[in-house]
């Protein structure tokens, strides 16, 4: 086991090494100027030049790649371009307000989709199987800026229960004030909820038509202990895969739910540092979104492990 | 036996009378039993045989009173007088596991993947018996012992996965014994086993049926499996229970046309003299299930003793004395000749032939070796070797059958022929021309002279295209035709398969496997190949429809003098086709020659092993009793000595065979026949004959 997970762990820094190429790359081909943008109207040729050497855009684009590598693996990721601030202070704050966001949804939401699913999966095409699987299908169709304004338009301006925006005032954190934090996770909650429900619900059906299950029931134990140690163990392996695909997502890829809320998470980040040109910031937030992909797919990959004997064993 | 009888008052532990279950399914009616009546003893084996489609699952399933919501049963179903279709699923569980239990057909997927072996009986333990955990464990152990698994104490802890599918029968035994119940059902339990655990488990299910009260209902579509387990034996012919006799009877005198049929569509897998007569085989198709029953004998359109009554009238079930009884008019008249068996095969002359395709020193490896740690540590997990140095030679007109436990390298030998694999070394050369290991880098000529035919055939046809594609498209790429003569000769391939040109613009889903089969080989045929490779080409097939196809092939092989490599775990249909015979073990030859002195004494002990294993449909053959434990090694470690010291019955004292390869002996019948063992042929040949005499 031990040496799977070196294997994997090993894959994980290949994998981080291609997409920070890949980024460099990308921003290197990417048109428009940093200098220009940083120094808007009142820029001269002159005062250009000096930027961009100052921030050292003349240098061969290899030397700059390896210098940002050796700078993130020492712990100092550069400076926004934009803010001025440190990467790394700008980086540890919206990893915790994600890591916020993504612990409420989790936490919430996948809990209720996976008993849903279950409960939909044991007897299906009965009442309770079609009602959950209507409001999984209105979920998946509905993107997310629609279920989010709904909620917000219901939920906040209505009957004013909650804060319609999850702006945050300098000093403060999602733990001093977690109502606002209930928009943006119930928000996710739904489309998640659409995912993780079907996806349970479709592996459930498929491991009830086993012929394991069948000889469980055939002993004459009890449903439930049929359901419990028979059938859970082994339809839960799907939808882990799952749940682990939409840890990145929550983490890095929230962009559109952050925007809508204000929420200073991860994903606002991203948005702005693309439409602002700031590459260094870019640049750390792509490798740290697909460092978060790789380890919460190999976290998904180890609980299928413990799960599975057959990938355990051997 | 008739002591239990009237300690019971009389009543049978099951009596079925006219059960009828009809599925309802999007796709339509399906009238899996129409009309079967059977009754079991306890302590009696009962075999019901039969068919695909038959309905003897379905009536195996529906004495467990596990039949999905939307079916009708009509009849009645009595266990110990009560009725089974009445009863609610509570009543039902009562009786599941406790009163009766079922061994299924395919063990590795009857055990939860995910649960040791141990608790998922331990828990049935626990909630009929009410044992504590500590208890069911106990009792768990006893049962593993008494199912004889090696290292009863701790196999429990293993995972399904871990263990061989023997093994994994074996725990499911053990299961279905938990409780001692009253009703044993076995339904196909050996069935996707190899010859040598389907055997150690017959042994079991004998042993079990002396030890233990039960009745056991045991459903099998092999005969000789039947043979050697059934007291009684009940035979279902398109859901209908057509005849029921005693196991001797039945076999030696069947009252039933069909049984009759399907006894002389078997071929014998030892007695060297009965593969000169040709097989018999039933012609015409199983009444389809989706039809209603019709006013009639069923099997009336397949019978050559039909008459006039059989096509207007139901025959009723007919006393024939000795409690035999048959649904047949004309019981009396059943004879074994009906069915024309007397008829010779021609055979090839037996002199040399040239050979068509040589094969020296193949070699295959799959997988390859890999760090431990990713790019440092040691190197680990070696590959397997699946052929290592192989050789054999296909005699022009000839047939070359393989046989070998599966994990023997037979089927990677039919790839590596064809070119599906390429080998990793070793040399193919047809017709004195060395042929490319991969199949894209051969000739188009050398690509049409060496055609393969599937074990699936559903999976190796298209089903969305008619099947005319899959023999055109082999006429235009290799035969060279243009559309208008391909066509014509598609038709008279068909004609050549025995099927009617006009199906040939269907599509395969509306042929039955027997019809698909027929479409393969017809495609296989149509680039006139030299050398066609069959792998398991009728294994899936029903016996009555694998005679067709054996003798077709025959045939086949007569007219146009192609040469043939046949695959198959079943040693009498080898026996049947072959003219020589190549035995693999772990991707080495344990033996290869001509079919006569390969399968008679002097034998490697690994084919004796496997004849030993073969079941025979005769319940008079006398019992064998040379049995292989375990399974074929993983191939990845590379043998000291012998190939087969780990497993043989015949190993000899000291350590040669531990740490020498075997040497290389000529047989004394022909100089072709090669065996490589450390025993010397005189002392195998004495060792043999002791062995069958005791």
């Amino acid at each position: 086991m031990l040496r799977y997970i070196i294997r994997r762990l090993g894959l994980i820094i290949v994998t981080l090494a291609v997409i920070s190429l890949a980024i460099f790359a990308i921003v290197e081909i990417l048109p428009g100027d940093v200098a220009k943008m940083m120094l808007k109207q009142n820029a001269t040729e002159e005062s250009l030049d000096r930027l961009r050497e100052q921030l050292g855009l003349y240098r061969p684009w290899y030397e700059r790649y390896f210098d940002w590598v050796w700078g993130v693996l020492r712990g100092d990721w550069g400076t926004s371009y934009v803010t001025g601030i440190p990467i790394s202070e700008i980086l540890g704050r919206r990893v915790v307000h994600s890591l916020a966001l993504a612990l409420f949804a989790l936490v919430f939401g996948i809990p209720l989709a996976v008993l849903a699913g279950i409960w939909a999966g044991i007897r299906p095409d009965r009442l309770a199987d079609r009602i959950m699987s209507m409001v999984g299908m209105v979920g998946i169709s509905m993107p997310e800026f629609v279920t989010g304004v709904i909620f917000m338009l219901v939920l906040a301006s209505k009957f004013e229960l909650l804060p319609p925006t999850s702006m945050m005032l300098p000093g403060e954190t999602p733990w001093t004030r977690p109502q606002i934090l209930v928009l943006p996770a119930l928000t996710l909650t739904v489309v998640l909820f659409a995912y993780i429900m079907r996806m349970t619900r479709a592996s459930v059906i498929e491991v009830m038509q086993s012929a394991y299950v069948r000889t469980a029931t055939l002993k004459g134990i009890p449903m439930h202990q049929v359901v419990r140690r028979h059938v859970l163990p082994n339809a839960m392996l799907p939808t882990i895969t799952i749940i682990a695909a939409n840890m990145g997502y929550m983490l890095g890829g929230l962009i559109i739910v952050e925007n809508v809320f204000a929420y200073p998470g991860l994903g606002q980040m991203l948005l702005f540092s693309i439409q602002q040109r700031d590459f260094p910031l870019l640049e750390s937030l792509v490798l740290l979104i697909a460092g978060t992909y790789a380890i919460s797919n190999l976290l998904a990959d180890l609980s299928y492990a413990a799960l599975d004997p057959r990938i355990r064993v051997s | 036996m008739t002591e239990d009888v009237n300690l019971n008052g009389g009543q049978p532990l099951v009596e079925m009378s006219h059960l009828a279950v009809t599925f309802y399914t999007p796709r339509g009616t399906v009238r899996a039993i129409r009309d079967a009546s059977l009754r079991i003893e306890r302590g009696e084996v009962v075999g019901l045989v039969g068919e695909s489609g038959c309905g003897k699952s379905t009536a195996a399933l529906a004495l467990m009173g596990y039949l999905p919501g939307t079916t009708k049963v009509e009849g009645s179903l009595l266990f110990e007088g009560q009725e089974i279709n009445e009863m609610s699923p509570a009543e039902l569980r009562k009786l599941w596991g406790k009163r009766i239990a079922m061994v299924y057909q395919d063990p590795a997927t009857a055990l939860n993947p995910t649960m040791r072996v141990g608790p998922q009986i331990d828990e049935l333990l626990q909630h009929h018996l009410q044992l504590s955990k500590s208890e069911a464990q106990q009792k768990t152990i006893e049962l593993f012992t008494s199912v004889k698994l090696a290292d009863p104490d701790t196999i429990g802890n293993r995972y399904p996965h871990q263990m061989s599918g023997g093994q994994q029968q074996r725990a499911v035994i053990a299961m279905a014994l938990a409780c001692e119940p009253d009703l044993l059902i076995m339904d196909e339990p050996t069935t996707g086993l190899d010859v040598t655990t389907e055997a150690t488990i017959l042994d079991l299910v004998v042993d079990l049926k002396d030890r233990f009260k039960a009745g056991i209902l045991y459903v099998s579509h092999n005969l000789g499996v039947i043979a050697r387990v059934a007291d009684r034996v009940v035979v279902m012919y398109a859901g209908q229970t057509i005849e029921e006799a005693p196991v001797r009877d039945l076999f030696k005198a069947p009252r039933h046309p069909y049984t009759a049929g399907l006894l002389s569509c078997v071929p014998a897998p030892v007695s060297t003299e009965n593969s000169a007569v040709q097989l018999s085989s039933i012609p015409g198709s199983v009444f389809p299930a989706s039809l209603p029953t019709e006013e009639a004998c069923l099997f009336a359109p397949r019978c050559p003793m039909a008459q006039e009554r059989c096509r207007t009238e139901v025959p009723a079930v007919f006393d024939a004395g000795g409690d035999h009884s048959a649904r047949c008019f004309f019981w009396g008249d059943v004879r074994p000749g009906i069915w024309g068996t007397d008829e010779l095969r021609q055979e090839g002359e037996r002199g040399e032939v040239e050979p068509v395709l040589t094969a020296t020193s193949l070699r295959k490896r799959y997988g390859h070796w890999e760090r431990k740690y990713l790019f440092f540590g040691p190197w680990v997990r070696p590959p397997v070797r699946a052929l290592t140095g192989v050789d054999f030679a296909v005699g022009s007109g000839r047939t070359l059958g393989i046989v070998g436990e599966s994990g023997s390298g037979k089927t990677t030998a039919a790839r590596v022929v064809v070119g599906l694999v390429p080998s990793d070394g070793g040399q193919l050369t047809l017709q004195d021309e060395e042929m490319p290991s991969a199949v894209q880098d051969r000739s188009r000529s050398q690509r049409a002279a060496v055609r393969m035919v599937f074990q699936n055939p559903k999976a190796s046809l298209n089903p969305k295209l008619p099947i005319r594609h899959a023999i055109l498209r082999a006429l235009r790429k290799f035969a060279g035709l243009n559309r208008r003569e391909s066509l014509e000769r598609a038709r008279e391939l068909m004609e050549a398969v025995g099927l009617g040109p006009e199906l040939l613009d269907r599509p395969p889903t509306e042929l039955s496997g027997g019809q698909q089969q027929r479409v393969a080989l017809a495609g296989a045929f149509a680039a006139n190949p030299e050398l066609v490779v069959l792998d398991e080409a009728v294994s899936a097939l029903d016996v009555s429809v694998q005679a067709q196809v054996l003798n077709l092939l025959d045939r086949h092989q007569d007219e146009t003098g192609t040469s043939h490599i046949f695959i198959s775990h079943d040693l009498g249909v080898v026996r049947y086709v072959s003219d020589d015979i190549l035995v693999l073990y772990a991707g080495h030859v344990a033996e290869s020659g001509p079919a006569e002195s390969v399968l008679n004494s002097p034998s490697h002990p690994y084919t004796e092993a496997l004849l030993s294993a073969a079941p025979v449909p005769d319940p008079d053959a006398p019992p064998t009793h040379i049995r292989l434990p375990g399974a074929v090694p993983t191939m990845r470690e590379r043998f000291q000595g012998c190939f087969f010291a780990g497993r043989c019955p015949r190993k000899l004292d000291g350590d040669i065979c531990d740490t020498t390869p075997p040497p290389v002996r000529t047989g004394p019948r022909s100089s072709k026949h090669v065996i490589h063992c450390h025993i010397p042929l005189e002392e195998l040949t004495a060792l043999q004959r002791n062995g069958t005499s005791t």
